[in-house]
This record gives C-alpha cells, sequence and structure tokens, in this order.
C-alpha cells in the first residue's frame, strides 16, 4: 500500500501523465482513500499553473529597448 | 492568445509585439543566465526577440507562446556559449543537502502519513497565487536563494512550458537527475505558499 509520502514523491509525474500504468493506478487508488494527498494533488496542480505568471512584467525602458533594436534591424 | 490577437500579432503588428515583450522579456532572462550568465543574458534575450519578430508569422499556435519564445532564447543562448567557447554554468550537483532541509519530510510520521497535511488554499486564478504583494516579496527571496540548478529548470519546465527533452539537450543533464531538481523546486515553492496561506505570513 502507498503511503502519503510515496504519493507526494510520485505526484510530479502523476501530473505530466509520466508513469507506468500500474503506479498510475496505484496513485488513482490512494487518491481515492485520501483527501490530504487530493487537496496536496490540487493545489500542487494549480501551483504549477501559476508558476508562468510568478516574473513581473518588464519596465517600459526595457520594452522600448528591445523594441528600438527590432526597429534598427527591420523595416517596423 | 484570442486567434484574432495572434492574426493580428503575426501580422506584424509593433504594438502588440511590444506587449508580448513586456510579458515574456523576464521569464527569458531567467531562462537564459544559467546557459550564458547574467552579464551575456540580456543580448541572447534581445537577439531572441529580433528573431522572433522575424520568425512570428510562421508561429503555428500549437504550443503556448512563451514556450515558443523559451525554444527560441535557449538555442540563442546555446549558440552564444558556442561561439564563445564558454563553459557551461549548469551543474545538476552540490545541493543534495538540500534535499533534507527543505522537502516536505518533516510534514509526514514515520509510516510516512500525513503529520501535517496542506493548508485550504484559496485559488481566484493562476494568474493571482503567487503574485500577491506580501508573497512575492517572498517568492523573490526565495527564488534568490535557491540553488541555481533548481531553479534553472523550474524556470525551463514550468515557465516557459518545455520539455524535458530540450532540457537535458540544452543542459547537458540527464532526464531524472531534471525530474528530481524540478521536485525539489516545486516542493520550497509548494511549502512557501502553503505557509502563507496557512498563517497569511511567509
Amino acid at each position: 500500500m502507498l503511503s502519503c509520502r510515496d504519493f507526494v514523491n510520485n505526484a510530479d509525474r502523476l501530473l505530466d501523465r509520466d508513469l507506468r500504468v500500474s503506479t498510475r493506478i496505484a496513485l488513482q487508488i490512494h487518491l481515492l482513500l485520501c483527501r490530504h494527498c487530493r487537496r496536496y494533488l490540487k493545489q500542487l496542480h494549480r501551483l504549477v499553473e501559476a508558476i508562468p505568471f510568478m516574473h513581473n512584467k518588464a519596465t517600459e525602458e526595457e520594452v522600448r529597448k528591445v523594441m528600438d533594436c527590432i526597429h534598427s534591424h527591420s523595416n517596423l | 492568445m484570442e486567434t484574432d490577437k495572434l492574426a493580428q500579432l503575426k501580422s506584424g503588428d509593433p504594438a502588440l509585439f511590444a506587449e508580448l515583450v513586456r510579458d515574456h522579456h523576464r521569464a527569458l532572462i531567467a531562462l537564459t543566465v544559467p546557459i550564458v550568465g547574467i552579464s551575456e543574458a540580456e543580448e541572447v534575450v534581445q537577439n531572441a526577440w529580433l528573431k522572433a519578430y522575424q520568425a512570428i508569422g510562421s508561429f503555428a499556435g500549437k504550443s503556448a507562446i512563451r514556450t515558443w519564445l523559451g525554444s527560441i532564447a535557449i538555442n540563442e543562448a546555446k549558440m552564444q556559449r558556442r561561439q564563445r567557447k564558454r563553459e557551461l554554468l549548469f551543474s545538476d550537483h552540490g545541493d543534495e543537502n538540500q534535499n533534507t532541509k527543505d522537502g516536505l519530510a518533516q510534514r509526514f510520521t514515520e509510516r510516512g502519513h500525513w503529520q501535517h497535511p496542506p493548508a485550504h488554499w484559496h485559488m481566484d486564478s493562476p494568474e493571482s497565487l503567487l503574485t500577491g504583494e506580501q508573497l512575492a516579496e517572498c517568492l523573490e527571496r526565495l527564488l534568490t536563494a535557491m540553488p541555481d540548478n533548481q531553479r534553472c529548470i523550474l524556470e525551463m519546465r514550468d515557465a516557459s512550458g518545455l520539455s524535458f527533452e530540450e532540457i537535458c539537450n540544452a543542459l547537458t543533464v540527464s532526464a531524472s537527475n531534471a525530474r528530481v531538481l524540478l521536485h525539489r523546486a516545486r516542493t520550497q515553492l509548494f511549502k512557501l505558499v502553503d505557509h502563507y496561506e496557512e498563517t497569511g505570513e511567509c
């Protein structure tokens, strides 16, 4: 029987669908029985979805520098 | 991205392209720093933007635009590193002790069941989860303190959506090591958000 620790150690691969069928089934069964791991997986999934948004937007100065360079290399 | 906006972008609309730069520039810098170093990352990303602008008409929209831009930036970084014959800064060793210190090990009983289960998070949207003012500061501190190799994989895989194949190819790291590093990085982030959601502090 899988422990919660085993579940957590395999949760990344479960999200990436990168597991053998037998392991995936064992994790799915564990999920049915364990609300804490259900919450862990749901929140890990939301965290991974949020990571692309963790960077601040570039400043106007940074944007201008990039656009000036593009402008000087093309007929913008 | 909506179809209309994408079509406009592909037709070369400079204002929309500037919007793209605003949204993705910082992520591309973070992506290339581990490959070429901080002093050259800006130049590399500048060249990547130029190539992206020239090629935007061929962007098929099959991947996220961040992933498409990320691949261009990584290729540019690899090329620059080869041209200047620089050593790769990335190493997949050197943070073995981080695992016990920063993992979730203390949250489980000896038999591996949750002793301190995750808090219930208030999640409105992916955009808002990591951008609360107080949390953003702590996140910045965490990312700065995170071992470079973990942060590097986090930027490539999760922030830019690159495949493990591309990551392994760019960093000459095995897929299994890349996965271990990604797991450690995500775990640190998870702990940060969990603590913040539980206590309102971080």
